[in-house]
């Protein structure tokens, strides 16, 4: 038997960048950047982290968590 | 907008920076900072340091430190042993230094933290409460502390609003509107726009700007994994386990300015104000501290000191023909210490040396042998003075000796000298609770030291916090050498991360120690001056500050060193009185008897001062050292300085030379250089030549000289000695020295940078390896026995000792309960033999002290009672007379020394009867009840006996292990003692147990290792290639096979090693079988497959000697 996807898996996601922060995630416009974070751990094992977090509030009022993965360049959506 | 960094932590905050003050300062300068503050925790340890360090760099340096407080008593919960940055209920504070004032009450308030700090098992975390702080407030610029545990930020970040506010009030009461700010960083956490925001909120209710700082802990993204695995350390769990403590990412690295101002694009004014701050923080350590010694300030010095010296001169020098060249001497010197103002200092010293005289009369006795001898002994370059001849407090006369003064006092010094006291053991440890006592506990510290990391800690250290398997990090930790590098093998990410660790931590701090006699004192508190904490050991206490910041800040340093040898050396005296009579005098005997140096010449040195270790020993055949000069050399010449700087080769050479041709002319590289190397033959072997030549050669005033000395002694000079060699050939071209010459001589001085003697020091130490020789020549059973009851000491373990007295004839004797007292000590004995020299009848009796696991009371017991009520009679009489415990009896009896108690096997009767006699490991054996009779036990074998032996007290008195194992080897293996007779480039085998290896940096990597049999010792050479097949072997085996070939060198004899192999089990039955008669375990008293494994067990660990120095 499989097991059950982790629903809080991040999600890999569409992110506009434009004059140094997102501007829109999934299509949906960026209104501001709440606040920013960079996790950089696991350095010692085949699975390096190296992500800056932002949390976003977006356009409709949602607030959203994205990073960016600084390895691969790929922008993922946190739930 | 500049920013200036206002809170940088080092590796001074232990565990938790991880960098050096020398790297944050470089790499500020390379940022382009022109400020820097460095703000460590609880503590200023890497203050001075750093302060040079900014100095060298064109930094301002700033002085502070995060301290951790508590609101009120009892408002943070302190455990022993907690090992995390800020306990429970506590805060931190990031207090700067702006003035005299401040840096008072800074040293005050550390002091205070870590006071009481040593009263539990295990260490407190350092703490001051608030009104502390409140009560030191003036001079000190407050910022409100770190984003995770900050006064303010904390409060903000648990929703502790009001609580923020109330605590921001009260601390801006204290400070006041210009020496408080609130203090924002940007950790690139979750949470940090809010935080700031609010605390910014905070500031303007409170009226009082923000400051932006960055909570630095590495000085390059490059140490950010140390960092982390620092931390993971620090709380003893893996990187994995101590996430939540860990910082998370890099953003805790010194950046530069522009990128620092970025992160506070919210909050421009936090930045403008770092620079605004930082202006007014203008006390500089290297400057402004003003301490004076004690007796700076009295008038009548000069005088008195002019005193002390004539009182002495005519019992020194009346009648001697140098009378008139020794008062020359003692104006000069007389008029240049009341010119420097040092007349205090020295009569400081004084004062100091008749306390140690009174405190050597209390510990010796009045009466004792050891009373005809000096409380210590000066070493180091104070020797060079008559003065300090005169006062006492050096034994070596100067004049006499030709010793240079430069080193020691010149007319350009900036530092007070150091004086060195060398004190036996016993009499150090009295002293320097004495020295509390009489100058003030607020007055007097001894110096701090900082253990490094090493391959093998950081090995243990670090594969844990990767999670490495802890066979695997065993492992590596034991291949690895303790002074060097660590060479690691293996792949995969974990293990190339440990590598990168290990050479990122290599030399930096990891804890604070007491160094082992540094002493300051000052008249006024020393807590005014630099923080004072308490030693781990009661009754002590240490400065913040290592000798070298000791030393930059001008602090007056007193070096009282224990010296094993010295205490060797009167327990020698002692011991020969007690046993026959004779009252020596060590300052009288002949400086010239042929015997002694004729033994020194042979290599004839184990367990002499100094020129016993495996390098010596090899070179006095080559240097043939015929009197005290030669021996001074003989002791400074084998020092990684005048190695790396080129003066062995030569001043063999020239010895070799001289001997067969006394006419032969020393070539010199200079004509004006040949006044000064001429006791060296053209080689410089002494620092204080270093300084002459530079002075003769290139020009050098004598306090420039004496700078270039201390480039060279500094760890991390190089820049400074660059400098120093340009401005060297400079000066020798101007003289018309040659510029290759000039080269060619800077670069003998450049190599010396390593380390090497002051002739003063070698003199010193040439002195008393020649009295140590002498008494191993003359009493050698007395010199033996105090070298056993001083160790741990010198180059050879007690074993080795011990097998190569025997070799000389000297009788040792085991363990015995009638006969042995709790030291070794000479005994008479019966039986003469053939001999009729004045050793014979004299053997040396091992002491109780020495049984494994007996206690201190329990070996004293055993021996007061039969001091008191006559010998045991037998095995009840003991158990139930001496009042030792049940484990002690059974460790006696385990180690032979019951065995003249009653008839069959030594050790398995009196055990038997014993664990008959009482079922219960507790018990006492108190009762004078007769025992039960042991059955028919059969006797040990000489095997068992060995591993007995060494199990029980680590000497093999019997029989040596190789002679057991010698049946087998291979029949080709030769003895050590047969190496004489092969020829020079022979292939050979040798067989031994390893008592010492040594890999010394000078040696690029060659590894030596000094084995032994039962007929001697040899040396053997394990070149890189092969000690990278055979590391483990080399490094862990106590018993090798080595095969190579034999090289003979003017008398020396070495092996050099192809293969170095375990002494495998041999061909015996393998299976976990007691073989009950087996013809061979007859022959040599080995029953089974299990014995190397039982023996490698108990043998003694060979001495490991290598790579020292940051």
């Amino acid at each position: 038997m499989s097991r059950p996807a982790n629903p809080y898996a991040p999600r890999e996601v569409a992110v506009a960048v434009g004059a140094g922060r997102p501007q829109s995630v999934a299509g949906r416009d960026v209104e501001a950047v709440r606040e920013q974070w960079l996790v950089e751990d696991r350095w010692w094992s085949e699975a390096p982290l190296r992500r800056h977090y932002l949390e976003v509030v977006l356009a409709g009022g949602r607030c959203a968590v994205v990073y960016r993965d600084l390895g691969t360049g790929r922008w993922y959506e946190q739930r | 907008m500049s920013y200036v960094e206002l809170h940088a932590h080092s590796a001074f905050s232990f565990l938790d920076g991880a960098s050096s003050p020398d790297e944050l300062a470089l790499r500020a300068a390379e940022l382009g900072y022109r400020e820097l503050a460095l703000t460590d925790h609880d503590g200023i340890w890497g203050s001075m340091e750093f302060a040079s360090a900014c100095h060298a760099q064109g930094v301002r340096p700033i002085t502070g430190a995060e301290v951790t407080v508590a609101e009120a008593a009892g408002s943070a919960v302190v455990a022993p042993g907690f090992r995390g940055n800020c306990p429970p209920g506590a805060f931190h504070l990031t207090l700067l230094v702006a003035d005299a004032t401040g840096y008072r009450n800074l040293c005050r308030l550390l002091t205070k933290a870590h006071s009481g700090t040593r009263e539990a098992t295990e260490p407190l975390p350092p703490l001051v409460s608030l009104a502390d702080v409140e009560r030191h407030a003036g001079g000190i610029v407050c910022l409100s502390g770190c984003a995770r545990d900050g006064a303010l930020a904390g409060r903000i970040a648990r929703g502790d609003n009001g609580g923020a506010e109330r605590l921001g009030r009260r601390l801006l009461a204290a400070f006041g509107r210009d020496r408080f700010r609130v203090e924002l960083q940007v950790p690139l956490w979750r949470g940090d726009r809010t935080r700031n925001r609010r605390l910014a909120g905070l500031a303007a209710t409170l009226g009082i700007p923000c400051v932006a700082t960055g909570d630095v802990h590495a000085h390059d993204r490059d140490r950010i994994p140390l960092q982390d695995t620092l931390v993971a350390v620090r709380l003893g769990g893996t990187l994995e386990s101590t996430e939540p403590e860990r910082r998370g990412n890099g953003a805790a690295t010194l950046v530069a300015p522009a990128r620092a101002a970025e992160r506070f694009r919210d909050h421009p004014e936090a930045v403008t104000e770092t620079a605004r701050l930082a202006d007014r923080l203008r006390f500089d350590l290297t400057t402004d501290l003003g301490y004076s010694y004690p007796g700076a300030e009295d008038g009548s010095a000069d005088r008195r000191l002019a005193e002390a010296c004539r009182a002495r001169f005519g019992e020194r020098y009346d009648g001697k023909p140098k009378r008139a060249e020794a008062e020359r001497r003692l104006e000069q010197e007389l008029g240049l210490i009341a010119k420097l103002k040092l007349s205090g200092f020295f009569l400081l010293h004084r004062d100091l040396l008749e306390l140690a005289r009174e405190v050597a009369v209390e510990v010796r006795g009045p009466d004792s042998a050891r009373s005809l001898l000096p409380p210590g002994r000066g070493r180091g370059s104070s020797v060079s003075s008559v003065v300090c001849y005169l006062t006492g407090l050096s034994h070596v006369d100067p004049v006499e000796a030709g010793l240079f003064l430069g080193r020691f006092l010149n007319e350009e010094i900036t530092e007070a000298p150091d004086i060195d006291l060398d004190f036996p053991r016993d009499v150090r440890e009295r002293l320097i609770p004495r020295i509390h006592e009489r100058y003030g506990s607020d007055r007097s510290a001894l110096v701090a030291a900082f253990p490094t990391y090493r391959a093998k800690g950081a090995i243990r250290d670090f594969g844990k916090a990767l999670g490495l398997p802890p066979g695997e990090i065993e492992r590596a930790a034991r291949s690895a050498g303790h002074h060097e590098r660590a060479e690691l093998g293996g792949d995969g990410t974990r293990r190339q991360a440990l590598r990168k660790l290990l050479d990122d931590a290599y030399g930096l701090p990891r804890h604070p120690s007491q160094h082992p006699g540094g002493m300051v004192l000052s008249t006024q508190p020393l807590t005014d001056l630099c923080p004072v904490v308490p030693a781990a050991m009661e009754g002590r206490q240490i400065a913040q500050w290592d000798k070298d910041s000791c030393a930059d800040a001008g602090f007056l340093k007193i070096d009282l060193l224990g010296l094993g040898m010295l205490s060797a050396v009167e327990r020698a005296v002692t011991e020969i009185a007690r046993v026959r009579g004779e009252r020596i005098d060590l300052s009288r005997i002949p400086l010239d008897d042929p015997e002694v140096y004729r033994r020194i010449r042979a290599a004839e040195t184990t367990g002499v001062f100094q020129i016993e270790s495996r390098a010596q020993m090899q070179m006095l055949p080559r240097s043939r050292p015929e009197n005290i000069d030669d021996l001074t050399v003989q002791v400074a010449i084998v020092r990684p300085g005048p190695i790396q700087g080129g003066a062995v080769h030569p001043y063999l050479e020239r010895r070799k030379r001289l001997r067969e041709d006394p006419g032969y002319e020393v070539p010199y590289e200079h004509p004006c250089l040949e006044p000064i190397l001429a006791d060296t033959l053209g080689a410089i072997v002494f620092q204080d030549q270093v300084i002459q030549v530079a002075m003769a050669l290139a020009g050098f005033s004598s306090g420039e000289a004496e700078g270039l000395r201390r480039a060279m002694s500094r760890k991390r000079s190089e820049r400074a000695m660059q400098a120093h060699r340009e401005r060297f050939v400079e000066g020798a071209i101007a003289r018309g020295v040659d510029p290759g010459v000039a080269e060619g001589v800077f670069g003998q001085i450049h190599g010396f940078s390593g380390f090497g003697f002051p002739k003063s020091h070698a003199t010193a130490f040439g002195l008393l390896a020649y009295q140590s020789t002498w008494l191993r020549v003359h009493y050698a059973p007395e010199f033996l026995c105090s070298l056993l009851n001083e160790q741990p000491m010198g180059f050879y373990p007690p074993d080795a000792l011990v097998h190569e007295a025997q070799r000389r004839g000297i009788e040792v004797r085991p363990p015995d309960v009638n006969a042995s007292a709790v030291l070794c000590e000479v005994e008479r004995t019966e039986d003469r033999g053939q001999r009729t020299d004045a050793d014979a009848g004299l053997a040396v009796r091992i002491g109780l002290g020495y049984v494994k696991g007996l206690s201190e009371r329990d070996a004293g017991a055993v021996v007061a009672e039969r001091e008191r009520g006559g010998d045991y009679r037998d095995l009840g009489d003991l158990a139930s007379r001496s009042g030792a415990g049940r484990d002690g009896l059974e460790r006696l009896a385990w180690a032979g020394a019951c065995g003249g108690l009653g008839g069959g096997d030594r050790r398995r009767v009196p055990l038997w009867r014993l664990g008959a006699a009482n079922g219960s490991r507790d018990g006492q054996l108190s009762l004078p009840l007769p025992l039960p009779e042991a059955p028919s036990l059969a006797e040990q074998t000489p095997w068992q006996r060995l591993t007995a032996d060494y199990g029980a007290y680590g000497i093999a008195l019997e029989e040596h292990p190789l002679s057991l194992l010698r049946s087998d080897l291979d029949p080709a293996t030769v003895t050590c003692a047969t190496l004489e007779r092969i020829r020079d480039g022979a292939g050979l085998e040798v067989a031994g147990l390893l008592v010492a290896r040594q890999r010394p940096a000078t040696a690029r990597g060659v590894m030596f290792l000094l084995i032994e049999d039962e007929t001697g010792v040899a040396n053997v050479i394990v070149l890189p290639p092969v000690y990278e097949r055979h590391r483990l072997t080399v490094r862990t085996a106590s018993l090798v096979t080595v095969t190579g070939r034999l090289e003979r060198r003017e008398g020396v004899i070495n092996v050099v090693a192809s293969a170095v192999r375990p002494i495998e089990r041999p061909d015996v039955p393998l299976a976990d079988v007691h073989t009950i008669e087996p013809s061979r375990a007859r022959e040599t008293g080995r029953d089974g497959g299990h014995e190397i494994s039982d023996l490698d067990a108990v043998l003694p660990v060979a001495h490991s000697f290598g790579r020292r120095g940051r």
